[in-house]
């Protein structure tokens, strides 16, 4: 059945590799993907090791229902302490890795140590294998996963890599699948090059049994239907998911010149419709109608007529409104060298638009940039600056490692600016206006993040009986709730109940535009429970998937506490509370995030967490999920 | 555990509330209904103006404010708070 | 009138869920070592076809099969394998230029698309349309020379790739 995948332990230093079945208590418990990984986590790695050290871990890992008729089954999971943050590490990304993977007889990677020299993962039907790298050490992205599917004489082996970035150590290297699938956030591409480790090949013809083939079939053309009669699903099937920005510009949610405003003015070029007269058509991960990815062609300069994927709604704000720039051939270029380099786009765009501000204001100088005139707008030097990143040149090698480090180096207040959460950059949003997206970066496990709670949902002003419905099940809420965005009343639960959604999806490796995150109406617990059933024959009621993702959650805050988080982390730059708006629908201008109130809605938070006022949880809930003794050394 | 996994889920019973055609206006929340085509709609029950796409056929779209009139609103908007403030 | 599956590759958005549906079906299991459809792919330029039987009117696999396992249903416009016959020696799979008769290493024999006997389950789960089962008349009518051209050499190459694994 889809449980018997195992687990492997890889030891990079020794060169052992061990195998062992994953328990069906353990099962029960975390399911699989990100939940897994963070039991993992919390039991293989030492407390205040260095994230770059050898000491450090990295989980690979498919999720439970990947593979499976699920409606977009394709999620890789890949986990270890954050080089970036310190704290937890966590990336997520589509494309076909990890089905292949468990087609490969593998459900979660366990890799430890170091590598003597730059090494790769050969994993083929059950068997485990480590080899030379050298020869693709420096390569980028797509070179690197051509060259190996040459070696291995196999064009359909899956590749999970690093890009040069990644070997160079930036903080905030992605691991990376085809073109532009990324695992971005947090900096697990660092990991890997710190231990040498160049990618992993997959290649499997295993069997992975469907409990109940038949109803497993229909059921999952139900869901499809679902997932894609969703206004949403088919805009974005069309534009990809650029088109978020006609919404959030058009109210004024767009951070704008690192944070100077908060709406891109007279950007016509950028907007979604306009890179859309570039897509050569769309591409989907494993399994999904939704098909987002749209596909390329540079049209000019000096990148023209290569092919790429994307740009994402991350790029599209990273290399347009947070630097100022509105040249569209540069967004297309900027989106495909960050995919060879393999560098998270988000941080890197978020970091250059706040060096910019530095240089407006006069922190840096033209001698710290070698001459490079880094004002917002600035077209040629943003590209100039991702190659110096990626290559970590000159200021490229500041900002390489990350915002806090980078701060404490240039020194001069430059602190001030920097629009980041547990040192991790945010966002092309600005929370400003909505509280209860600032709860939700505020308090994300792997800092400032819209895929960790982000209630999206919230901006579209839905009925209460609507909202009341959605977020009292599985488990009942009596408490407020409020349509507007601009409220602070009843968003705490919102946070609280998009967190457990997003960690379930991503324990079942199902793909978050396939559940409740731009529409309402997506399937969540509900159909999981059904889809686990006939998928895996696992009978979980909905209320059983939700305290999976509860405890799942919670072993990252445990995680977190223990490398010293505090509820001081847990808080937002000074910029929200004091810098009001200035653009943007009436409601949206001239506010900022009221500190006390959002004092309140932190403890509210804590609350329904089940933690005590610092964060930290009560013992009777760990009891409670029955993680009250780990690390418990089970796996 | 049968009948349990064949009714309609609460996300099924809520999409039978959509509409086509209709978007929401971004400042007041109306749903509003541009005629097929069309590249501008002025907002009935609010006055902002609108740039509308049309990524297929009969489905509207906002793609942005009306950049002068925005500016305008917007400026209006933020003089009327200064002068709350004060 | 007999139906065929036509492919329209330029819709393809290389999702795979095709050759998932046709193993669960057909075996029960995801594994699409065992699907009857699979989709070939130049990944660097996003190009991805579709290729499953032909169901060939003058059919190679019919024609090398030593013990005449292999046939043409007329009416369903199919060609079928008769597993009782079949001693699995796997010349057909040698001599498909599709590569679309395949050797399903775990049940130790021949596989190729049945046309999920008239109701293809690919077709249904293809919601971008990128496969469709027609009247075989339909076909020459949709396909242009030009677009049948471009097609005939993508095939080529499709073979040619499938003949390097
Ligand atoms: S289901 Fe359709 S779009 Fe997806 S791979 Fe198969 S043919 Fe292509
Ligand atoms: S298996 Fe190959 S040769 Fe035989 S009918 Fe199908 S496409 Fe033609
Ligand atoms: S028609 Fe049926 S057997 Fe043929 S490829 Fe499609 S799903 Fe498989
Ligand atoms: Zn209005």
């Amino acid at each position: 059945m889809a449980l018997d995948r195992k687990i492997a332990y890889i030891n990079l230093t020794t060169g052992e590799i061990e195998t062992k079945p994953i328990p069906i208590s353990i099962r029960k418990k975390f399911l699989g993907g990100r939940g897994l990984d963070m039991y993992l986590m919390y039991n293989h790695i030492k407390p205040g090791i260095d994230p770059l050290g050898p000491d450090n871990v990295a989980f690979v890992s498919a999720g439970v229902l990947v593979g499976t008729l699920a409606s977009a089954t394709a999620r890789t999971h890949i986990a270890g302490k954050s080089p970036l943050t310190g704290f937890v590490g966590s990336a997520n990304m589509g494309g076909f890795f990890a089905p292949e993977m468990r087609w490969a007889g593998f459900d979660h990677l366990v890799i430890k140590g170091k590598a003597e020299k730059p090494v790769y993962l050969w994993i083929r039907n059950g068997e485990i294998e480590i080899r030379d790298a050298e020869n693709i050490w420096g390569k980028t992205v797509t070179e690197t996963q051509e060259i190996i599917r040459e070696e291995l004489d196999d064009r359909d082996i899956k590749i999970l890599t690093i890009g040069p970035a990644g070997e160079k150590l930036v903080r905030f290297a992605n691991v990376m699948t085809e073109i532009k699938n990324a695992g971005g956030r947090s900096g697990m591409g660092a990991l890997l090059g710190s231990k040498n480790l160049k990618a992993i090949a997959v290649r499997g013809t295993m069997d992975l049994k469907i409990e109940r083939p038949a109803e497993a079939l229909e059921y999952n053309k139900r869901v499809i239907t679902q997932v894609i009669s969703a206004k949403v699903s088919q805009t974005q099937g069309r534009l990809g998911t650029p088109f978020i920005w006609g919404a959030t510009n058009s109210w004024g949610g767009i951070r704008t010149r690192n944070f100077q405003a908060n709406q891109f003015e007279y950007c016509d070029d950028i907007e979604p419709e306009s890179i859309d007269e570039h897509a050569i058509g769309m591409a989907g991960c494993f399994g999904c109608q939704v098909h987002c990815r749209a596909k390329y062609i540079i049209p000019d300069g000096p990148y023209k007529g290569v092919y790429d994927e994307g740009p994402e709604y991350t790029a599209q704000g990273a290399l347009t409104a947070e630097p100022g720039c509105k040249n569209l051939v540069n967004l297309l270029v900027g989106n495909h060298l960050l995919n060879m380099y393999g560098l998270d786009i988000l941080e890197t765009g978020s970091l250059i638009a706040w060096a910019m501000e530095l240089y407006e204001k006069g922190i840096l100088s033209d001698k710290d940039t070698d001459g490079l005139e880094l004002r917002f707008g600035n077209d040629e030097a943003l590209i100039e600056m991702i190659h110096r990143i990626a290559r970590r040149e000159g200021l490229g090698d500041i900002l390489a490692e990350g915002g806090l480090r980078a701060a404490e180096k240039i020194g001069k207040g430059s602190i001030k600016y920097l629009i980041h959460v547990k040192g991790m950059s945010n966002l092309h949003s600005d929370e400003r206006p909505t509280p209860a997206l600032a709860l939700g970066i505020a308090t994300g496990s792997r800092g400032s993040d819209h895929l960790r709670s982000r209630p999206a949902i919230d901006l579209y002003g839905l009925p209460e009986p609507v909202l009341r419905r959605i977020y009292s099940q599985p488990v009942a809420y009596d408490g407020p709730i409020s349509s507007h965005w601009r409220d602070y009343e009843g968003k705490p639960w919102e946070v609280r109940w998009q967190e457990l959604c997003y960690e379930a999806v991503d324990c079942l490796g199902i793909c978050k535009y396939h559940t409740i995150f731009l529409g309402p109406n997506f399937p969540n617990f509900e159909e999981w429970s059904r889809l686990l059933y006939y998928n895996t024959g696992l009978e979980m009621s909905p209320l059983d998937i939700w305290n999976v993702a509860d405890r799942a959650y919670t072993m990252e805050r445990l995680f977190n506490i223990r490398e010293g988080l505090t509820r001081k982390d847990d808080w937002l730059v000074d910029r929200y509370f004091d810098e009001p708006t200035t653009r943007g629908v009436p409601a949206a201008c001239g506010v900022t995030i009221d500190r006390e109130k959002f004092a309140k809605m932190i403890d509210e938070y804590y609350e329904h967490h089940g933690w005590d006022e610092n964060g930290v949880p009560h013992p009777e809930t760990l009891k409670k999920l029955d993680i009250d003794k780990e690390p418990s050394h089970m796996l | 555990m049968e009948q349990e996994k064949t009714s309609a889920t609460t996300a099924e019973i809520t999409a039978k509330g959509r509409t086509t055609g209709a978007v929401r206006c971004m400042n007041c929340m109306e749903r509003i209904r541009p005629p097929l085509g069309a590249k501008t709609f002025k907002c009935p029950h609010c006055s902002f103006e609108w740039r509308i796409s049309w990524p297929l056929p009969k489905f509207p779209r906002i793609r942005g404010p009306v950049w002068d009139v925005n500016r305008r609103l917007t400026e209006e908007a933020m003089s009327k708070k200064g002068k709350g403030k004060k | 009138m007999a139906k065929v599956l036509m492919i329209d590759y330029e819709k393809c958005t290389g999702c795979r869920l095709c050759e998932l549906v046709c193993s669960v079906k057909h075996e029960g299991v995801s594994n699409p070592a065992r699907s009857r459809i699979k989709i070939v792919k130049w990944e660097m330029e996003g190009r991805y076809v579709p290729m499953s039987c032909q169901q060939c009117e003058s059919a190679p696999c019919m024609a090398v099969c030593p013990v005449k396992a292999i046939s043409r249903d007329e009416e369903m416009g199919r060609v079928d394998i008769d597993y009782d016959v079949c001693i699995g020696c796997r010349m057909c799979v040698a001599i498909c230029p599709f590569g679309a008769m395949s050797f399903d290493t775990l049940a130790q024999k021949v596989i190729k698309c049945d046309f999920c006997d008239g109701d293809p389950l690919c077709v249904k789960f293809c919601e971008v349309g990128a496969i469709q089962y027609v009247d075989a008349s339909m076909v020459s009518t949709v396909k242009q020379v030009a677009a049948a051209e471009k097609f005939t050499s993508i095939m080529q190459k499709v073979a040619a790739a499938i003949s390097t694994v």
